[in-house]
């Protein structure tokens, strides 16, 4: 168990920097999620931690060492692939044992180990086989025993999940978590799921073209998100954005509709407007006329694209909606649930 | 019947496909072109000199006789070629084989200023068919002292095999999934066990092959053992081979005697290693 220290850390490819300078502090036994569009840089970053990939400049340090000029194996970490890179020709036992056997433990001492791992992720009928002849969820719950073994101060994981189906995520995910709440170790996972970040992690860190935009438990980021990236980015479907006005008599959003200002905010000017679609009332007594585009049923909600004003909505109604695409529908965009952004700097006000 | 219908059926379709049957006519009549001079050095091999001159060339050896072996093992020196032989091709080939396959992952996965100039030296050295090369050579050699010696033809033979081995081995190499060895890098192995441990037994069927291939053309080798090995207290089995030929011509059971004897041993090391040509060792490494 450690605390894991990132501080201003860049990343260059040859001259193209991709990394601008990221701070992120990680706390001794949390679970932290790095989240963001393709290609923001976090894979680079979990790899500078694991020491894959050379740290520019700036520091990263694990239980207050420096360890940018560690070898990964001194850094007490152990990894998870997305693609898990099982040592084919080694059976289940041996992929696991492996870096307690390159440690040079005994023979024994490496046998109880990987058994006792293999006991937590119910891979003991296994241990005789080899990687080829695993389900892909098992072959991912080897790799998370490969790492459980060497009992390492911080996991790391990349999207291990992510080549799964969709049951299999769901049934991994809760065994991941419970792993986290037994081992009570320092976790820094990737993830592109939406889900996944809300529903594990203590804090997640959403990261754009190279640079941290927010840290926050997962309810912060969704409730109060610091900017309009983090705002678009974090819920799904993604939170309604509108341009809008402040005058005197409240907000004035696309032309079509005013709204008296939330409580607890205070804006003037040219601001953007957000509202998440399950916070976009249908009717109201101040509801102005929408275009409905399409009509999605999932079952338990309704996702309703439409237009106002030239711009489009998307409207998540609990109740079972029976409208018509083209038909016109009533909506309300006065919430106390509303986020104001500045409309230049994107930034929340 | 009913076996020989199966081979020209589709697995698990009961129409016969003209297709397979075109094939299987194609591999029948390849087999027997390569098959029919074989067969001839065989029975030949067996028959006594009366027997090779009285019947016809794919008659049956009627009282099969290992005499021809015998003598032509003794008068071909073959004692001597064949450990000139052993030594050669059993030092070489591990040895070129073991430095190909650390170049090559030395190459493909760790990560080194100029490795593609070093790549690009090495394809340039697969282009030189090394016959054109055999003057300069014997001059080289000679210049060091050692014709006639297991070092002078160990040298060149590896000078020209491992260009070709890096070559191929890289690509095998850079094809396995660098989250392997960056696992492997994490658990503590150093880049010598993550060779020796991941790679080499992945690389498996690549390297039985290649093994195959240059045990036997290092121990058929012709041109450069002419060149270098001038004592006939140094030959190989194929220069010892054409010394007999040139000697006892007319004396054809033992002359295929000693065919049999000169190229057995590829043969068998053949057999030995060719159960490892089985591709698709690394499935389930990572999932695809
Ligand atoms: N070896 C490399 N050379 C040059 N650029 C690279 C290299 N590796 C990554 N990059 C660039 O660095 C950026 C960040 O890549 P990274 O793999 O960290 O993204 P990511 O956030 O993990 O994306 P994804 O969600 O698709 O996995 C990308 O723009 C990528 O093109
Ligand atoms: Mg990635």
């Amino acid at each position: 168990m450690a605390s894991v220290q990132i501080s201003n850390v860049k990343k260059s490819y040859g001259a193209v920097e991709i990394m601008h300078g990221v701070d992120v502090p990680i706390g001794d036994g949390e679970f932290v999620i790095l989240v963001g569009p393709s290609g923001c840089g976090k894979s680079t970053l979990l790899r500078m931690i694991a020491g894959l990939e050379v740290v520019t400049s700036g520091d990263i340090s694990i239980d207050g060492k420096r360890v940018n000029d560690l070898e990964p194996k001194d850094r007490d970490i152990a990894m998870v692939f997305q693609n898990y890179a099982l040592y084919p020709q080694m059976t289940v036992a041996q992929n696991m044992g492996f870096a307690l056997e390159i440690a040079g433990r005994p023979k024994a001492e490496i046998k109880a180990e990987v058994e006792k791992a293999a006991e937590i992720l119910s891979l003991t009928p296994l241990l005789a086989r080899k990687p080829a002849q695993l389900s892909g969820g098992q072959r991912q719950r080897v790799a998370m025993g490969r790492a459980i073994v060497r009992n390492p101060k911080v996991f790391l994981f990349d999207e291990p999940l992510s080549n799964l189906d969709a049951k299999l995520r769901v049934k991994m995910r809760a065994e991941i978590k419970a792993l986290h709440q037994r081992l009570g170790s320092t976790i820094v996972y990737v993830t592109h799921d939406q889900i996944e970040a809300m529903t594990m992690a203590d804090k997640i860190v959403v990261m754009n073209a190279g640079r941290v935009e927010q840290i926050g438990t997962p309810l912060e980021l969704y409730d109060r998100p610091a900017n309009l990236f983090v705002a678009t980015f974090m819920g799904s479907p993604a939170m309604n954005i509108l341009p809008a006005k402040v005058t005197a008599d409240g907000i004035s959003i696309a032309g079509v509709a005013t709204v008296p200002m939330p409580a607890g905010l205070s804006a003037s000017g040219e601001v953007s407007y957000g509202l998440r679609p399950d916070h976009v009332t249908i009717g109201g007594q101040d509801a102005v006329s929408a275009d409905v585009l399409v009509v999605e049923p999932t079952g338990s909600e309704t996702h309703i694209t439409a237009t106002l004003g030239g711009h489009e909505i998307m409207i998540v109604s609990r109740d079972r909606v029976d409208i018509a695409p083209g038909s016109k529908l009533p909506v309300s965009l006065a919430s106390e649930h509303a986020h104001l952004f500045d409309a230049v700097s994107g930034r929340r006000l | 019947m009913s076996l020989l219908s199966q081979a020209f059926r589709p697995v698990g379709s009961n129409r016969v496909d003209p297709m397979l049957v075109a094939l299987w006519l194609a591999l029948v009549v390849l087999a027997l072109v390569w098959i029919t001079p074989f067969i001839f050095i065989v029975f030949t091999a067996l028959k006594s000199s009366d027997a090779v001159m009285n019947t016809s060339a794919f008659a049956l050896p009627t009282e099969p006789d290992f005499g021809n072996f015998v003598s032509a093992w003794q008068r071909g020196n073959f004692s001597t070629t064949a450990f000139n032989g052993v030594i050669i091709t059993f030092i070489k080939v591990p040895l070129g084989l073991f430095i190909s396959a650390m170049a090559a992952y030395a190459l493909a996965k760790v990560p080194m200023r100029f490795s593609k100039v070093f790549l690009a030296l090495c394809v340039f050295g697969t282009m030189l068919p090394f016959q054109v090369m055999l003057a300069p050579i014997f001059k080289q050699v000679n210049a060091f002292g050692l014709i006639n010696t297991y070092p002078g033809i160990i040298l060149p033979y590896l000078a020209f095999g491992v260009p070709y081995q890096v070559f191929i081995l890289h690509g095998f190499f850079a094809a396995v999934p660098k989250e392997l060895s960056e696992a492997a890098r994490i658990d503590g192995a150093s880049h010598f066990t993550i060779f020796r441990r991941i790679f080499l037994p992945v690389s498996l069927p690549v390297l039985s092959a290649l093994l195959i291939l240059d045990f036997v053309a290092t121990w058929n080798e012709f041109a450069m053992a002419l060149v270098i090995l001038q004592d006939p207290k140094m030959w190989t089995l194929p220069l010892g081979l054409m010394n007999f030929q040139s000697q006892f011509q007319s004396n054809y059971g033992e002359l295929n005697a000693a065919i049999i004897m000169t190229v057995l041993p590829a043969a068998i090391v053949y057999l030995m290693f060719q159960r490892y040509f089985v591709a698709g060792l690394t499935t389930g490494a990572v999932k695809e």
